[in-house]
């Protein structure tokens, strides 16, 4: 079997946003929409005080519960673990944003643009058919990973097929790969890390991994 | 089409660099599709050579908005309305290219015609460009034009100076060839870092290495008032109260010379590397051989004293010798013959001053507990690894895995001369400096060659590197200025190489022209003065006044991108193709600034990955008509043969290979063979001549490189395989220069850089730094008690340069980090002050107010206010909608910051503020893009 | 250590979809109303049932405005599998069929069908908001009792404003109802406590609007009491028309105001280097 998943290294994340940036021009998601993100949380009271920068984004869970809610089948979940959306299915109705324990989904009512009113020659070349009135959230770059396993190429480690905001992570912190695979750099990093997932006691089973130290040594 | 690797038959991904702020230049790819760039990717194919694997940072993102903001000015443009001032309209209207240069050049030749300086020897023309000297590689042939004009005044600012590292660029540079300075990452094990914000400002090599450091134990200390994203990444944060990082690092100097074992110090390193030995006798002057002046210094083999370079010695750091004679050098050549006269080393000098400085004592200053102060200062001797070595490129090197790193605000201003004087000898005494582990300069800017600091290693007087510092004595003082910063006047130590000026106090150029201090005089304007990627308007201090001091300027060319606050005051605007627009080849990898240390050396194009858009010109294109329209195409060709900016066209290689690329004199030359050229010259000069690449290869390719060995990255093997000292920790040359600059000084009746010149101390002491702003809150009419808090700024990586401000996706990104635009403050002091996260707050200090949306956080000292950051825009484009508040608005250009600059003409970025709650403000309306910018016509 | 809330409120589902479980409750509750009074001989309430059956069309109707593709309004009928918003479009057909065949026929044996199916519809309501992961005050198990309560209360509130029949039987089945909405309600309040819902979640139990509804909802149970008591039509009345309206503001301040995600949480600092990572509690 296949289970794609992402692993992001807290210990690596400095929250600069690059991979916020990179996914949307990549994939020339509208204004307010970032499939990844990268939270700023802080915890603690002055002076002991802990900031941890958390990138974030659909989990791709085991058990989504968009999935389970969603009235028409457009949000449906692949072998390889990968939830998508059929954006011909959908009908806006955002049941799926109110279903999502990680505010992965996002929808907006109206086209605009980065300057306003007007696209600009990149805005009007990224799609034929604007995605509006209709969820959307990252897609794992369900079209790379495709294009590339067409080409013999493996996700996780071939740049071409992977992730878009894993190959621009500036500080390494974002991998991506089968985690059925018990030699994949995922399965690696989870063995001789300590991990959590989000929200774990949902149940959701997220495909989204969080290392934040070295595993102990026995 | 030239392009690079083809995915489908209408895309193609076209390498380039971006180099917008001084953390690069890093390599990416545009995605261009049927001729529209639509993103940006990384260059994966540089993962082997680059230290971030080929990934540019999220700035580098947002470059494709910046192509086609369809704010930006896309014609030449000349002013109509003669009246300049933030509430004038410029009346702007759109003009060919022809009329443009026309209009600049006539000027120009009026100028040569009379002559390039005015009554006052000052040049008549000026210029300013942005952001630590990255214009440099945005403006093509441009270098090669100001080269063949002459006398320019580079010292009207735009922060440069009091927003840079700016005593550090030149104490660091003085003192190990450090213009800038960083961590051996790869390598180092503990980082004591008073607010350097590699996480943030370090570009993407630092990220790369910090990250991987982390993972590898490093530990990290960060000591600044907040909680930056540094911080964050560090094992621990200790908040310090604002300015006093220098009392710190004394307390830390004091425990490693009073408290721990002096066994435990690097003791060889020090009494062959550094002036540790050297004896110093009365009037802090080192004893010298009366015959051949060389410093003495006490050998416990035999017993006596001798000069420093004599072979065989065993030099004592400590103990009270007395001499049968030696002679002191004191200033303007004073010679003076001693008999039976008794000295100390340097080091014991350095001892006795540090006595007082306790952990107890920084304690109650720094707000730290001396128990902290302590525990860091033993944790860095403990990860010292003194006597240790290590191997590198087959050479075996002490490895000494500890450095002490500074931030803004701490290497600049009062205060920065103790901080970066600490930091040094802090290497110094556990052999730290310039080895595998410690601390290590990155490039040179007051030295040549640029493009490798080891080059620029040549032995000076008394064993140390030769320093060319503006001279003091009475018959080279640069009694009147050449500039309008006064640089060579005030500031010897920032030399008078190309760079010097723009180094100077470049916010005293500003505030000259305006008021002058008594017995001098107010500079005359400059005739015709450019900008280009500068916004002195918005990222200087006291905004207001400074574009008020903008609009005196009589002519005034600004290149532009959008309009902005400070091409407000403009005559002609000249759009040249940006980034993705334009052709240009710069250096990369060797060592440069930031953490730019690469295993390889070579040159990146940068090249059009679209054609521009409207009238923009490729700046190449716009030096070769400003040379030609002013008579001026051979000297302007002569420079680019020589390597204004770059290679030399012509060149030999080691084994005897040549080769000669140069351009014709007589002739105008293209864009693209001009950069045809310098691709052949630098691929040559980079092999030897064995391997020449043309513009059409790198067009495909992007970049070449060599391998760089890592043993360059050290300076040490160099100084020791020269006999040469780090001119450390004595200071015996900046105490003579500076009783020699006040000698001049005061002959010219000149007493308002008096406290300036207790700066000049051979061994630092003390002095209540953070008390500047508090006599500077009395001096402006305020009362201290009234201003209680200390506020400062700092930066996102999205925002590390103002480029990019009208970017609509930096804004975006950015409301994911925490207080982002707004007031950041301790939670625990804005639930006092009765202010809520989103409640409008106004922050007053005695020169201004700002407002902005507050932020509480935890990470804050109670004292301190952040505003990070440099906003509050009033006419650039997305920009102006922000409503974000900026510290430059606060922090005063005005009499009193004269009080508040240091020695080496810096000053900080910090200011005494109260703090209160206001009604939010109109909002402003969203602005469509102008036509006429665009240009269409009227 | 404790770390901040990053809880941020919902912002797709305005009073358009509060307006479909406004509708649907008060609706569903009068058609349960209705068939109450059928069951106990009456004959069939005109008004009431045609108010109740435009109540559940409006709201359906106001969801269809809000959805982003409107035209495409018949692919919510494809996951009966598993979406309660399927299951709700499902029966709203044979509900509003049964209610037009009673109102066109005059028979009020067509309740038969059509009560079950409008507990059906108001189940699926509640179970719609169960399922809604992502708002812990939507969630909460609690909150099906809760909908379901309110629901009824609204429509027998509802009836006795409409149907001009202030009986013991409807006046002491709106108190009763009232009374269980009370306690329903106040059962998901430390539900929601007790699962640490998100702080401004639980900062809109304390704010002046839903202590407003809270007074409200008392002063309708004491007019109800007072109607029962003294066998009065108007305190009746009123009590009633508080009832529905309570019912919306609850529902309203539910859907837009106190609906918030419950935001990032990490249980671990991570290390940074030397460093210990630390135990974040939750909240």
């Amino acid at each position: 079997m296949t289970r794609y998943v992402m692993v992001a290294d807290l210990r690596r994340c400095v929250g600069c946003q690059t991979c916020t940036a990179a996914c949307k021009e990549a994939n020339g998601t509208p204004p307010g929409v970032q499939w990844r993100r990268v939270l700023d949380l802080e915890a603690g009271e002055y002076p002991d005080v802990s900031r941890v920068f958390v990138p974030t984004g659909c989990q791709h869970c085991d058990e989504p519960p968009c999935m389970e809610v969603c009235p028409t089948t457009a949000t449906g979940k692949r072998d390889d673990g990968i939830v998508t959306i059929d954006y011909d299915l959908c009908i806006g109705c955002a049941y799926c944003i109110m279903a999502c324990p990680y505010e992965a989904r996002y929808k907006v009512d109206e086209r605009r643009f980065a300057f306003g009113a007007a696209p600009t020659p990149a805005e009007r070349a990224r799609t034929a058919q604007p995605i509006v009135d209709v969820v959307t959230k990252c897609t794992f770059c369900v079209d790379r990973i495709d294009a590339g396993l067409a080409k013999g190429l493996v996700p996780g480690k071939d740049p071409e097929a992977t992730p878009v905001c894993v190959q621009s992570c500036i500080s390494g912190a974002m991998r991506f790969g089968d985690i059925d695979d018990p030699q994949s750099g995922v399965s690696q990093l989870l063995a001789e890390n300590r991990w959590f997932r989000m929200h774990e006691s949902e149940g959701t089973g997220p495909g989204f991994y969080y290392l934040w130290d070295k595993e102990a040594p026995l | 089409m030239s392009g690079a690797t083809t995915t489908a038959s209408e895309t193609r991904q076209v390498p380039t660099y971006c180099y917008n702020c001084v953390a690069g230049p890093d390599l990416l790819k545009v995605s261009v599709h049927d001729g529209v760039a639509t993103h940006v990717v990384p260059d994966h194919g540089a993962t082997d050579v680059h230290p971030a694997h080929g990934r540019p940072c999220v700035k580098a993102y947002g470059l494709v908005q910046k192509t086609y903001n369809p704010h930006r000015v896309l014609t030449p443009m000349k002013r109509t309305n003669p009246r300049k001032g933030r509430d004038e309209d410029p009346g702007f209207v759109p003009i060919s290219w022809d009329e443009a240069l026309d209009i600049v050049c006539a000027k120009l030749v009026d100028i040569r015609a009379r002559g390039l300086l005015d009554e006052e020897g000052l040049p008549r023309v000026a210029a300013t460009f942005g952001h630590g000297g990255t214009p440099a590689h945005y403006m093509g042939t441009l270098p090669a034009f100001l080269s063949a004009w002459g006398p320019i005044d580079y010292s009207f600012g735009s922060g440069q100076g009091v927003k840079c590292v700016h005593s550090e660029h030149l104490y660091g540079e003085f003192w190990h060839r450090a213009f800038t300075v960083c961590a051996d990452t790869v390598a180092t094990r503990y980082i004591v870092s008073f607010g350097s914000n590699v996480e943030v400002t370090g570009g993407v090599c630092a990220v790369r290495r910090h990250a991987d450091a982390r993972l590898r134990g490093i530990k990290r200390v960060q000591i600044e008032p907040h909680l930056s994203p540094t911080a964050a990444c560090s094992a621990e944060w200790v908040p310090i109260k604002p300015k006093t990082d220098a009392a710190f690092m004394l307390a830390m100097v004091h425990v490693l010379l009073h408290e721990a074992q002096r066994e435990r110090l690097d003791l060889p390193f020090l009494r062959d590397r550094t002036a540790s030995p050297y004896l110093v006798g009365p009037g802090g002057w080192y004893l010298r051989d009366p015959a051949c002046g060389k410093p003495l210094l006490w050998d416990e083999r035999t017993a006596a004293a001798v000069p420093f370079d004599t072979p065989g010695t065993v030099p004592a750091l400590e103990g009270r010798y007395t001499l049968a004679e030696a002679v002191t050098h004191g200033p303007d050549g004073e010679k003076t013959h001693h008999n039976r006269v008794e000295g100390q080393p340097a080091f014991g000098e350095m001892v006795d001053a540090m006595r007082s400085y306790t952990p107890e004592w920084a304690a109650a200053i720094c707000d730290v507990p001396a128990a902290t102060i302590r525990r860091v200062t033993l944790g860095y001797l403990d990860n010292a690894c003194v006597g240790e070595t290590t191997v590198v490129n087959g050479k075996t090197l002490p490895l000494r895995p500890v450095a002490v790193t500074l931030g803004k605000t701490v290497n600049n201003g009062w205060g920065a001369f103790e901080c970066v004087w600490a930091r040094t000898v802090l290497a110094t005494l556990v052999g730290a400096l310039e080895v595998p582990g410690g601390t290590l300069g990155t490039t040179v800017r007051l030295n040549k060659p640029h493009e490798n600091r080891l080059l620029s290693v040549k032995p000076g007087d008394d064993g140390f590197l030769a320093t060319r510092f503006n001279p003091t004595d009475r018959e080279h003082w640069a009694r009147r200025p050449t500039g309008r910063n006064a640089h060579k006047t005030l500031i010897p130590i920032v030399g008078n190489s190309p760079w010097s000026q723009a180094l100077g106090p470049t916010h005293l150029a500003w505030m000259f022209l305006r008021e002058a201090p008594p017995d001098w005089p107010k500079p005359t304007h400059p005739e015709i003065w450019f900008a280009f990627r500068t916004n002195p308007s918005i990222s200087f201090w006291e905004s207001a006044q400074l574009t008020a001091t903008m609009a005196t300027m009589p002519f005034v060319v600004c290149f532009a991108y959008t309009m902005d606050e400070t091409n407000h005051m403009a005559d002609v605007l000249l759009p040249d193709a940006t980034d993705l627009e334009s052709t240009q080849l710069t250096r990369v990898g060797g060592t440069k600034f930031v953490e730019q240390h690469w295993h390889h050396q070579g040159v990146a194009l940068r090249q059009p990955a679209v054609a521009p858009q409207g009238e923009a010109r490729d700046f190449t294109w716009i030096s070769a008509e400003l040379a030609r329209r002013c008579g001026l195409i051979e000297p302007y060709t002569a420079a680019i043969n020589r390597g204004a900016g770059f290679s030399a066209l012509k060149g030999e290689g080691a084994d005897g290979a040549t080769w000669d690329f140069s351009l014709r004199p007589d002739q105008v030359h293209d864009v693209d063979t001009v950069w045809d050229a310098v691709c052949k010259a630098s691929t040559a000069e980079l092999t030897g001549g064995r391997d020449v690449k043309d513009l059409a290869w790198f067009k495909e390719h992007g970049w070449f490189v060599v391998p760089f060995e890592r043993a360059d990255w050290y300076l040490t093997p160099t100084m020791q395989a020269k006999g040469l000292r780090y001119e450390l920790p004595y200071q015996e040359r900046l105490l003579r220069t500076g009783i020699e600059l006040g000698r001049r000084l005061h002959e010219e009746g000149i007493h308002w850089w008096d406290t300036q010149l207790t700066e000049y101390q051979a061994i630092p002491q003390w002095h209540d730094v953070p008390a500047h702003w508090d006599r500077a809150v009395e001096a402006t009419g305020g009362k201290v008690a009234d201003y209680p808090f200390w506020a400062i700024t700092t930066k996102s990586m999205p925002y590390t340069t103002g480029n990019n401000v009208g970017i609509p996706l930096m804004n975006e990104v950015s409301g994911n980090l925490r207080g982002h635009g707004a007031v950041t403050m301790n939670a625990g002091t804005a639930a006092r002050l009765g202010i809520q996260p989103g409640d409008w707050v106004e922050v007053r200090s005695t020169s201004g107010a700002t407002v902005g949306r507050a932020a509480p956080i935890q990470g804050c000292r109670p004292d301190t206010i952040v505003i990070p950051g440099q906003y509050a825009h009033w006419k650039t484009p997305v920009a102006r909608e922000l409503q974000f508040p900026s510290l430059n608005a606060i922090a005063p250009l005005r009499a009193v910051s004269l009080a508040l600059t240091d020695a080496t003409g810096s000053g900080a970025d910090v200011v005494r503020v109260q703090v209160r709650k206001v009604d939010p403000p109109a909002p402003v309306p969203h602005a469509a893009a102008t036509a006429v910018a665009q240009g269409a016509t009227a | 250590m404790k770390q901040m809330n990053a809880a941020r409120r919902q912002s797709h589902w305005d009073l358009r979809a509060a307006g479909n479980f406004v509708g649907g409750g008060t609706g569903c509750g009068l058609v349960l109303a209705c068939a109450l009074a059928a069951a106990f001989g009456r004959p069939l309430a005109v008004w009431p049932l045609a108010v109740g059956a435009a109540c559940i069309a409006c709201g359906l109707a106001l969801v269809w405005l809000e959805i982003g593709k409107p035209w495409r309004a018949l692919n919510v009928f494809f996951h009966p599998q598993t979406s309660w918003m399927t299951r709700e479009g499902i029966l709203a057909g044979p509900l509003l069929a049964s209610c037009g065949l009673a109102l066109w026929s005059g028979q009020a044996l067509w309740l038969v069908a059509a009560a079950p199916l409008a507990g059906g519809f108001l189940y699926a309501q509640a179970r719609i908001l169960r399922a809604a992961r992502a708002i812990p005050a939507w969630s909460h198990k609690r909150v099906v009792p809760l909908i379901i309560a309110t629901g009824v209360t609204e429509g027998l509130g509802a009836w006795l404003v409409l149907a001009a029949d202030a009986a013991p039987l409807f006046v002491g089945a709106a108190l009763l109802a009232a009374l269980a909405r009370e306690a329903a309600r106040e059962a998901y309040r430390r539900g929601l406590v007790a699962a640490r819902a998100p702080q401004p979640t639980l900062a809109w139990f304390e704010r002046r609007e839903v202590r407003v509804l809270q007074g409200l909802r008392i002063a309708a149970i004491a007019l109800l009491a007072a109607a029962l008591a003294l066998e009065s039509a108007p305190p009746a009345v009123f009590g009633g028309a508080l009832l529905v309206l309570t019912g919306w503001g609850l529902k309203a301040v539910l859907i837009t105001r106190a609906a918030y995600t419950r935001g990032a949480k990490i249980p671990f600092t991570p290390t940074r280097g030397r460093s210990e990572g630390r135990a974040v509690l939750p909240q």
